[in-house]
């Protein structure tokens, strides 16, 4: 089952840490977003592949935004 | 091979058999039925858990689905009304079509007095339920009503089923989705704990059963000195920017790792039962990686509902702060902020479990009198050294105060007179001195000695437990 990582609020995308085709654990840093002052990293929920990276570095997310799909 | 015992010519046990599933929760050789099985579709025994007495009830998913009517749903009553009698845990495992159809009235009758009884034992004794299977209907309320729900892998609840719901909405649904362990570990709160299995949901409710049932004495001396595992700034990034998981922070605070409640809904806060210094606490801490920390209308209530169980359940509380604020937003204010928000208020003010709090790196605004402050009865408020409190951050504080002057000077100067008016706001207005000043901090600790500190508090306060019940905020 793929796996939606969606932005809980609005932040700068500082640095994008995986690509697609990454393999990522659970609790393995994505994104590094920028929000409230602060550096906010956004973690994996489940372990899988990174099957796309909706974001670039400098992109300004919403709510609700999609940043990453993964894929089991 | 020859075959020494006729049970290996039985067909293999049904999974969903109640005594079977009420071994799986008790000690070995530890069960005893109270009274002998018929067909009321519930079977309630004593028992111990890690040594100590509980007492617990399974609906019976054999018969009829585990559907409930007045006589199976007295039992309910009975199991409950004995752990209250015995100040004992009591611990339902729910697997059940909701009310018997065939009863009509009479077993709507029967589901409201399991309700009563649950009412009646909030607050008293701990209350866990464990579904394993679908608790549907009335079944369904059976389990919100208690402190804690652990839900296994095949676990459902739901009010009407999926095929209600098409007929009257026309959403196309399963069970799964309606009202499986993802649906209420993250979306509806309902659900405490989601496991991947029925056995790791006995566990989960074995090791509960265990921290609330028998609690121990706080024993300041074990934690005198840090020992290795228990550094709580290594969890802790150096960059005071730097968004981390307080999780690792939590686990270094306790004796042992604790029990998450509420783990994927609301994660912007964190709400752990486990062992410090020997005894139960519950541990309240704002989660950064999550949100930035900011406390939010959910959160809020869950941590408000966790600090009145706690509270109700005579369980010391530890709060660890790091939070820039409420969260900004029109959706927060519509889902109301405020009125959830009020709750935590109320939970901490009403509060009389022994209660300390620590600020590790900031405190800002409302959610800094929200988790625990001096003004809403904290046992002791410390802080580390570089801890912040104040009414919001000191750069964006500088902004609204000095825009004016800010905007006075040529451009080429105004970033220093920010820095130095940042640094002057600091003194005057943020950092710890000012608090500890008036009183609202009690102390300046080193990180080394938290665990020593809060464990004085919580031993030098006098024990005392809440009488109220703990309704599901």
């Amino acid at each position: 089952m793929a796996e939606e990582i969606r932005a809980e609020m609005v932040a700068n995308v500082w640095k994008v840490v995986v690509a697609a085709g990454d393999s990522v654990e659970e609790g393995d840093t994505l994104v590094i977003l920028e929000s409230m002052k602060m550096e906010i990293p956004v973690v994996a929920e489940v372990d899988g592949v990174v099957a796309q990276m909706a974001v670039n570095e400098g992109d300004v997310v919403q709510e609700g935004d999609l940043i990453a799909v993964i894929e089991d | 091979m020859t075959t020494t015992s006729a049970s290996t010519d039985q067909p293999a046990a049904d999974h969903r058999d109640p005594e079977l599933r009420l071994r799986g929760l008790f000690d070995a050789g530890t069960l005893r039925l109270a009274g002998a099985r018929d067909n009321s579709g519930v079977l309630w025994a004593r028992g111990e858990v890690d040594g100590a007495p509980a007492v617990a009830f399974a609906t019976d998913a054999t018969t009829m689905g585990g559907a409930m009517g007045m006589d199976g749903c007295l039992d309910v009553v009975d199991a409950i009304d004995t752990a209250v009698r015995e100040h004992v845990p009591v611990i339902g495992l729910w697997h059940s079509g909701g009310a018997r159809l065939a009863e009509g009235v009479l077993a709507l009758d029967g589901v409201g007095r399991v309700f009563a009884a649950m009412v009646r034992a909030s607050g008293r004794v701990p209350q866990i339920s464990v579904v394993l299977g679908p608790a549907a209907g009335g079944a369904a309320y059976g389990p919100a009503l208690t402190d804690i729900v652990i839900m296994s892998k095949a676990g459902r609840i739901f009010v009407t089923g999926p095929e209600v719901v098409r007929s009257v909405t026309g959403e196309q649904v399963d069970m799964e989705r309606l009202g499986g362990p993802e649906p209420h570990g993250r979306r509806s709160g309902v659900v405490h704990i989601t496991t991947k299995d029925d056995a790791s949901a006995l566990e989960q409710a074995r090791a509960l059963t265990a921290l609330l049932g028998r609690q121990g004495r706080l024993s300041p001396a074990d934690v005198a000195d840090q020992t290795e595992g228990h550094d709580l700034t290594k969890a802790m990034p150096a960059e005071a920017s730097r968004a981390y998981d307080v999780k690792p922070v939590i686990k270094a605070l306790l004796d042992a790792p604790g029990v998450e409640l509420h783990g994927k809904w609301a994660p912007n806060v964190v709400t752990t039962l486990g062992r410090f210094a020997g005894r139960t606490v519950g541990v309240i801490a704002n989660n950064p990686l999550r949100l930035g920390g900011c406390l939010d209308a959910a959160s809020a209530e869950k941590a408000a509902r966790f600090v009145r169980m706690c509270d109700s359940l005579g369980v010391p509380l530890i709060v660890l702060v790091d939070v820039p604020g409420y969260l900004p937003g029109v959706g927060q204010e519509w889902e109301g902020v405020v009125r959830r928000g009020a709750k935590l208020l109320h939970a901490f003010a009403e509060a009389v479990v022994p209660r300390v709090t620590l600020v590790t790196r900031k405190a800002y605004g409302g959610a800094y009198i929200a988790m625990n402050s001096r003004s809403l009865g904290a046992t002791a408020v410390y802080a580390w050294p570089n801890a912040e409190i104040a009414v919001m951050g000191a750069s964006a504080a500088v902004n609204i105060l000095h825009r004016k002057k800010l905007a006075a000077v040529p451009p080429e100067e105004r970033e220093e007179l920010r820095a130095t008016l940042i640094e002057q706001q600091v003194q005057t207005a943020g950092g710890v001195g000012r608090a500890l000043e008036i009183g609202v901090v009690d102390d300046v600790i080193e990180p080394e000695k938290t665990r020593l500190r809060i464990a004085e508090a919580l031993a030098n306060a006098p024990a005392a437990r809440g009488e109220h019940g703990n309704i599901p905020l």
